[in-house]
């Protein structure tokens, strides 16, 4: 484990309004504890992606507030502690693969450092693509870059917007196996977005379940299965029990919507 | 047929005609072919070859000068983007200034010598490099910009890591337009008033009625144009990975409500106001030649001669714009529908296409004399003129809408047995229509260039005449008058385009609008 401070996350009467009048987020208190990878599941729509975005400080909420152990998120950002994988892989079409990862380490005014660049290229499965250009991969390979390119600040809040939408299933179970071993020793506080509860499960220590929008939290499930977690691991009892935990919260959220329990 | 075959098909069939046409017309004092074209040019090798140079280097020195202001002015509206509306407004302005007019006008204040060509050169390339470079730093997807902004960076870091080089596309883009209209700029200013160069040997030919000599010159200007596109097309290449963007034309001039816009037209009129005005007085220009916004006014209502000042200019804006509607119309309607019909006959498509763009980058306006002399003097040569100036960007500008249906949309059409023409009405014309509106908007400045430019050297009638006879007579009071007059027909008939344009893309393609 590396010896620097845990980052807990703490939302205090989070709500956002969007300016097209869309209320996206119910007034919200969640605490994130520092070191954890915790996973946020929702309908469509629900405002996970937004309560990400307020964490990261690239919107900024319309009342309470958000604290990453003590400071604002545009300070925390400053310090380059944050680093966040989006739903787009959003790598830039003109650098190779190396130098799209290199450059987060710019970004968050950090020192170069090629060799974990490479390393982190090889842990995500990218070996021999250093010098391809974006265009010439696949969306899961983007993706995967993405991920290593959120990697390579060792960030203390890693924050995941559903990273692995267009990785297909088998890689999507292997990424799950073979990423949080990256994040977990150095102590990072990890929120995931996703819509795959099964995702949720073989990642998180926590999964919080929120309802449809304005979002609020339908149930919050500790998930206590021993890592690591291989794919496999969905087949077994505990792990289906979870899940089905996981799902019955989720449709619980939904039949407790009024307007969409008519539909 | 092979590719190479193709591209070199288009312009030999297009050289045969040439020379075929000339023969047929042989003697009638209209048209020198090829042949000839090169017989005068291998004739007359240091006349060309010095006048071309003095060209050259007026053309590159504004290209210079106008794109550097262009860098800079895109510069300053990222530091300052409440300012971009307004500065896209003045740029506009400044672009829709009809050179025949502020020619003179530059040669009173500059003096003799090659100022005046430079400036003219700068002015008819800035605007074409501004807005491609304005989309282009604007261009780049919002997740590029959350990325720096997660490591806590600002508007600097944003335009070293992504702007710089996500519009670069756009800005060769750009640059390849600009390179033809830093030409005509060059040319237009020897039109007016230079010693040397190929607009001045174009002008003394086209009185001496030289018909070979006058279609080499075009030729000339026309190679050069070409070759200075596809030049900067192909540096363009060398230096990116991705394909560049296909600039049509500007954005509209503002978004947002009507109020809005509204308040924006007062702050641009205000502002060019004062720019005008402010500008004159810290230059401390000659007030002979230097009209203020007051002269004008009092010159309009409580001179002497204001009566006869009102006469003279609403006879000369009737006259052309009895020229320029027929004309702006004609190539607007020509350019989408040859657009249409090539769409659907894609055989014939692959011919013509490669010469329209290539004939896009040909300043129009430098053969003017031709045109003159083809068509003669009356209605028709000014009209087709205007015409030609509106034709070539709404072709391409259309064929590339067209080319943008979505294929799934006409997938479905095509499995309910939906043949060409019904796939062209429901699904390809609404695709074509913002392309086609944005040539449109940008047609307006061109048309207005090219009648007065026609009205100037042919037709003796129009404000284009008025501009030169007030020069020639230094009345720099009708001169100035005439400025005005141009430019605000040229921002008003845009402003109504891009209000026609609102409200027929409302239908069509919403997400256009109201961005």
């Amino acid at each position: 484990m590396v010896d620097r401070p845990l980052v807990p996350i703490t939302c205090t009467g989070l709500s956002k309004i969007h300016d097209n009048g869309v209320m996206a987020l119910d007034p919200l208190d969640l605490t994130f504890e520092g070191g954890r990878t915790i996973a946020l599941i929702g309908p469509s729509g629900c405002g996970k992606s937004t309560l990400l975005r307020l964490i990261a400080g690239l919107e900024q909420p319309t009342a309470g507030r958000v604290s990453l152990a003590g400071l604002a998120p545009a300070e925390q950002a400053a310090r380059g502690a944050i680093a966040m994988a989006f739903q787009d892989p959003s790598l830039l079409p003109w650098l190779t693969l190396r130098r799209n990862i290199a450059l987060a380490r710019t970004l968050a005014r950090q020192p170069a450092d090629p060799r974990l660049v490479d390393e982190l290229i090889g842990l995500v499965g990218l070996e021999g693509f250093h010098e391809t250009r974006p265009a010439a991969l696949s969306g899961g390979m983007r993706q995967r870059a993405a991920i290593a390119r959120a990697l390579a600040t060792r960030p203390q809040v890693l924050l995941l917007d559903e990273p692995f939408g267009a990785v297909d299933e088998l890689t999507r179970r292997q990424l799950a196996r073979d990423l949080p071993p990256l994040w977990q020793p150095l102590g990072t506080t990890t929120l995931l977005v996703t819509h795959s509860v099964d995702e949720a499960v073989l990642l998180a220590d926590r999964i919080v379940v929120l309802s449809p929008r304005p979002a609020r939290v339908v149930a919050d499930l500790p998930v206590d299965l021993p890592r690591p977690r291989p794919p496999e691991m969905t087949e077994t009892p505990e792990f289906r029990r979870i899940a089905a935990q996981a799902l019955q919260a989720l449709a619980q959220g939904v039949a407790d919507n009024p307007a969409l329990a008519a539909q | 047929m092979t590719t190479l075959a193709r591209q070199a098909g288009s312009p030999f069939a297009l050289l045969m005609l040439w020379q075929l046409a000339a023969a047929a017309t042989a003697g009638r004092f209209l048209l020198a072919g090829p042949v000839e074209v090169l017989a005068w040019l291998s004739a007359n090798p240091g006349l060309v070859g010095r006048a071309l140079s003095v060209t050259l280097a007026n053309a590159a020195w504004g290209f210079l000068t106008g794109n550097v202001a262009a860098i800079l002015i895109a510069a300053v509206a990222m530091g300052w983007p409440r300012v971009l509306p307004l500065l896209t407004g003045l740029a506009l302005v400044v672009f829709c200034l009809p050179l025949i007019a502020t020619g003179p006008i530059l040669r009173v204040m500059m003096g003799p010598g090659n100022g005046p060509q430079i400036v003219l050169a700068a002015l008819a390339v800035y605007y074409t490099t501004l807005i491609p470079l304005l989309a282009g730093l604007r261009a780049a997807p919002a997740g590029w910009f959350d990325l720096v902004a997660t490591y806590g960076r600002g508007r600097l870091a944003e335009l070293v890591h992504i702007r710089a080089r996500s519009s670069l596309p756009y800005l060769l883009a750009g640059l390849q337009i600009s390179a033809p209209a830093a030409f005509l700029g060059a040319m237009v200013g020897e039109f007016t008033g230079a010693e040397r160069g190929l607009g001045v040997l174009t002008i003394r030919f086209a009185r001496d009625l030289n018909v070979p000599a006058l279609w080499s010159l075009a030729a000339v200007a026309a190679a050069i144009s070409i070759a200075a596109y596809l030049a900067i097309g192909a540096a363009g290449k060398r230096l990116q990975t991705e394909r560049p963007p296909v600039i049509l034309a500007p954005p509209r001039l503002s978004r947002g409500s009507a109020p809005d816009r509204l308040g924006h037209a007062g702050l641009l009129a205000v502002a060019t106001l004062a720019l005008w005005w402010g500008g004159m007085e810290a230059l401390g220009l000659d007030p002979f030649f230097a009209k203020r916004p007051p002269d004008l006014l009092a010159a309009l209502t409580v001179a002497p001669e204001a009566a006869a000042m009102w006469q003279a200019l609403l006879r000369a804006a009737g006259e052309t714009a009895a020229f320029v509607l027929p004309g702006y119309a004609a190539g607007l309607a020509l350019g989408a529908g040859l657009a249409m019909l090539l769409s659907l006959v894609p055989a014939l498509a692959e011919l013509v296409t490669p010469l329209a763009i290539a004939l896009r980058s040909v300043p129009i306006v430098t053969t003017a004399p031709l045109v003159v002399l083809l068509l003669g003097r009356g209605a028709a040569g000014t009209i087709a003129l205007v015409a030609l100036m509106v034709f070539f960007p709404t072709f391409v500008a259309c064929q590339h809408g067209l080319r943008q249906a979505p294929g799934q949309v006409l997938d479905i059409l095509r499995s309910y047995g939906a043949g060409p023409l019904r796939q062209m009405l429901h699904v390809r014309i609404p695709a074509m229509l913002p392309a086609f509106f944005a040539s449109a908007r940008i047609g307006v400045p061109a048309a207005i260039l090219a009648v007065t430019v026609a009205e100037w050297l042919a037709t003796g009638r129009g404000l284009g005449n008025l501009m030169t006879l007030s020069a020639s007579l230094s009345d720099y009071t009708m001169l100035w008058l005439t400025v005005v007059l141009a430019t605000l027909a040229s921002i008003l008939g845009y402003a109504g385009v891009a209000w026609a344009e609102r409200r027929v893309l409302r239908v069509f393609a919403p997400e256009q609008v109201d961005r």
